[in-house]
């Protein structure tokens, strides 16, 4: 079937099985490779995109479900770094190797749209879906309130 | 033109670009008549900086750390400085990153390497000037005439620079010098991270690329009998489905068809001889096994006063896997009698020449780009899904195909941590004083990369030296015995973040808490107590420098509010370490313990690495570690069940997240000696003892097995 949807503003058209899960749509047939995948299950969080405001997992997302949606992906947030939640993750060092921070960068953006000022316990209950196997949390934490400082709501 | 002592080389580049030619393992600078640098720096004639090595990024900072040591020497822009990953050939041998030796490897060479480019571009600008080289100096990417009141960029000399003799013994700076070394500094690819622009392996996209996944047999040491690819290939997008020695490939035209078609995929497998296998089963060889005296790793000293108090103990520790959260993937692309390979690995050298042994072809007719890397917790040393990927293509008929594991795939067929069991006795005289210490090791050797070889499996330094936490004991005790005894299993086993040393550390720091209690003492007293004096000990090829680990302790004391209160059902524990000689760590856990659950409020380390290259880098290395400890005390383990692991993701592999993960203050003790130890291993062996003696302080219970499971605190 032809799905039809938004991704960072720019309307997309691809012709797939309606049960094709968001992110491989992104990854393989959009060459957006930003939103990375983690588990395929929806237990790691490393493929979290925006639907509208709300924070999804691209790899539960069918293609059917998709259809006539917005999405922004970590490559619609800036290309530049100057989003106040990029501008955050660098000012606190977050990354390790980097490869959940996509996801975390997306729930954080979530979590500031909806709750412009959070408390650690905000930050936790928004995030422990979210696998760093690297044990970068503690620079998470740190970061999501000053992307809050930074007018993270964006 | 080379040096007399051959240690540097410099030439000129097309392009007018300045090259240095180092080695950066100084132990291998003999191997050949020739000398053959195996890592470059690069000036160019933009003023650019390049440093071409064969290092791994997989989150430990390497590509920030070696620019910034570089750039300390050569008076560079260290913003300008960037690090190239190369590919292994004939010119990069000796490639791969472990052990947490990258800075520690490259220190030297890389200083020096900095130094002699200065001194070049100093010489060819004072020639150009016609002044005195002494009256000029080198200041953030320029050569500077204080008296001609003149600045020449580094580029404008390069070309002049290569052709001078290569100076020798050029001096390097005292550390009093540094401006860049020692200062917390950004990682300098965050950038690329933020923007979602990072490319891992699994983000490898090149023309004309398919996709596949790899069903493999679910018990160890299974193999395919036979498969039906009848319905897989019904499956749009599916392109061809293949038998591999590790098991049957379905390629498509993307991911979701490749699973789809692994789904839809008939496969008889032939079980083999392991499917009675499972952890309880070696759990119980292990047990059966520790009756044995297995091969003494160290025995020293003599019982000095006749023991009459014994203390025993008997620790047990599970397999764990890595998983990372970049499942293993490469991109291989078969053609003819070459291959091209896309990898995240941390080995690019064996890739190459397992690759090149799979295929039958020259090593020179392999190319492997190392890509980044989702996480390596040492997995990545591992070449086996790279080599599965060239078969892959192959088996398709070349072209390139990118091999993704899914997240099961990646938590069963791993190699994993080997479990242990560890039996500890301990004796004290009749004025209280601990006078033995007896440690037996049973576990088995890394076999899934190498196995050792049957000289090895009788030889008792072999087994000495898979023994780090055993056979090292810092502590000055009149008897000490370490033995350690091999029990066989299917489970492949490799190198895992820390490698031999937490289990080790694990049994060892527990049991002295123990000792600790048994003798009324407080444990950091305890410790103190039995430092002897300031002799450097000497324990295999390990030396451990005692006044430093005396210094880390008494600052843990100083930094962590010992000895004040908590609140019931909160206690607090320490522990400590010197990773493989080199690096000191002690730690401070305070927990809470209510109805079974633990929450770990707070964390201290303190941390002696020598030099400290980025303090930055180092803080955020120990954070991770205290992470990644507290996971394999608190949540995951990985099970054996019908031959097969029981885990497939990280909902029965738990880790610990965010709102579980404490306060963590990491305290660095200034720079010591001359060099920088690793910082991504070290911070994990002790973690978890802290933890475990914090859990006892906080409910009189005892910890001896891990992960530690609610009922095990009733
Ligand atoms: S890949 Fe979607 S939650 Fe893990
Ligand atoms: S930074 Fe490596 S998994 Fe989070």
């Amino acid at each position: 079937m032809t799905i039809r949807f938004s991704v960072n503003g720019r309307d997309e058209a691809v012709d797939v099985d309606g049960a094709m899960p968001l992110l491989w749509i992104l990854r393989d047939l959009l060459g957006m490779t930003g939103t990375k995948f983690g588990c395929g299950v929806g237990v790691c969080g490393a493929c979290t995109v925006l639907e509208g405001d709300r924070a999804v997992r691209a790899c539960q997302v069918t293609a059917a479900e998709a259809q006539g949606k917005r999405f922004t992906t970590i490559e619609g947030l800036s290309s530049d770094g100057t989003h106040p939640c990029q501008r955050a993750w660098l000012e606190e060092d977050v990354s390790q190797c980097g490869y959940c921070q996509a996801g975390m960068i997306m729930n954080a953006c979530a979590l500031l749209r909806r709750t412009p000022k959070p408390s650690d316990a905000d930050i936790d209950a928004a995030l422990r879906d979210s696998v760093c196997r690297c044990g970068t949390y503690v620079r998470i934490r740190r970061a999501v309130h000053t992307a809050a400082k930074l007018g993270g709501t964006k | 033109m080379t040096t007399r002592r051959e240690f540097l080389k410099v030439s000129l580049l097309a392009g007018s670009a300045l090259a240095i030619g180092f080695r950066f393992d100084e132990a291998d600078a003999d191997d050949g008549k020739v000398f053959q640098p195996n890592a470059w720096v690069r000036i160019a004639a933009d003023g650019t900086v390049t440093i071409v090595v064969g290092k791994s990024e997989m989150g430990q900072g390497v590509r920030t750390s070696l620019p910034m040591i570089l750039a300390e020497e050569l008076e560079a822009d260290w913003t300008k400085v960037r690090l190239e990953q190369a590919s292994p050939g004939p010119q990069y041998r000796s490639l791969g990153t472990g052990g947490s030796f990258s800075v520690q490897s490259q220190w030297k060479p890389l200083r020096q390497a900095g130094a002699t480019a200065r001194e070049l571009l100093l010489t060819a600008a004072a020639a150009r000037l016609g002044v005195e080289r002494a009256s000029l100096r080198a200041e953030r990417g320029f050569v500077v005439s204080d008296v001609l009141q003149q600045r020449i960029p580094y580029g404008e000399l390069v070309a002049a620079a290569a052709a001078l003799p290569v100076p020798e013994n050029v001096p390097l700076k005292n550390a009093s010098e540094f401006r860049i070394i020692g200062k917390a500094t950004r990682r300098l690819d965050g950038h690329d991270i933020v923007t979602g622009r990072a490319r891992y392996g699994i983000d490898v996209r090149v023309p004309r690329m398919r996709y596949a996944t790899v069903v493999r047999p679910p018990v160890l040491g299974g193999s395919v009998k036979s498969f039906d690819a009848t319905r897989a290939k019904k499956i749009a997008g599916v392109r061809a489905v293949v038998q591999v020695s590790t098991g049957v490939a379905v390629i498509a035209d993307h991911t979701w068809a490749a699973l789809k078609g692994r789904e839809a995929l008939d496969v008889v497998f032939d079980a083999g001889p392991n499917a009675e296998f499972s952890s309880a089963l070696h759990a119980q060889r292990m047990r059966e096994a520790a009756a044995q005296p297995g091969f003494t790793t160290r025995k020293d000293g003599s019982i000095s006063s006749p023991v009459v108090k014994r203390i025993e103990s008997t620790y047990q520790y599970p397999f764990y896997a890595h998983a990372p959260v970049e499942t293993m993937n490469t991109v291989a692309d078969v053609r003819g009698d070459r291959c091209e390979l896309w990898s995240p690995t941390q080995a690019p050298q064996d890739v190459r020449k397992n690759v090149a042994t799979l295929l039958g072809i020259p090593q020179d007719n392999v190319t492997v780009h190392v890509t980044l890397i989702g996480g390596g917790f040492g997995r990545r040393l591992g070449w086996d899904y790279a080599v599965e990927a060239a078969e892959v293509s192959k088996a398709a008929g070349g072209g390139p195909v990118q091999v993704l594991w899914s997240r099961a795939d990646d938590m069963k067929h791993g190699y994993f941590q080997a479990a242990s069991l560890h039996q500890m006795s301990a004796g004290f005289d009749a004025d209280g004083k601990l006078v033995s210490w007896s440690h037996k090791k049973v576990s088995s050797p890394h076999n899934a990369r190498s196995k050792p070889t049957a000289e090895q499996m009788q030889d008792p330094t072999f087994f000495r030296d898979i023994s780090w936490g055993v056979y090292d004991v810092p502590y000055d005790i009149p008897f000490i015995e370490t033995a350690y005894l091999p029990v066989a299993t299917p489970v492949p086993i490799g190198p895992w973040r820390a490698v031999f040393s937490p289990s080790s550390t694990f049994a060892r720091e527990s049991f002295l808490d123990e000792l600790a209690h048994a003798a009324g003492l407080d444990p950091i007293e305890f410790r103190l107590a039995h430092l002897g004096g300031a002799e450097k000990l000497t324990a295999g090829d390990v030396t451990i420098d005692r006044p430093r680990l005396r210094r880390v302790l008494e600052t843990l004391r100083a930094k962590s509010d010992w000895g004040k209160p908590l609140p019931k059902g909160s206690g607090r524990g320490m522990a400590c370490n010197v990773y493989d000689g080199d690096t000191h760590v002690a730690y401070s856990a305070e927990v809470t313990v209510r109805e079974g659950k633990i929450r770990v409020d707070r964390v201290v380390c303190v941390f002696d690495c020598g030099v400290v290259v980025n303090p930055a880098g180092i803080e955020a290395q120990v954070e991770g570690g205290v992470i990644w400890s507290l996971s394999s005390a608190l949540k995951s383990e990985l099970t054996f069940r019908n031959g097969g692991a029981e885990q497939s993701s990280y909902r029965d592999f738990e880790v610990l997240r965010i709102d579980e993960a404490p306060k963590i203050e990491v305290h660095l003790i200034p720079s010591h000696g001359d060099t920088p130890f690793g910082a991504g291993e070290p911070p994990v062996p002790p973690m978890v003892p802290a933890l475990v003696n914090a859990i006892h302080a906080a409910t009189g219970k005892r910890v001896r097995k891990l992960p530690i499971r609610a009922e095990d605190l009733a």
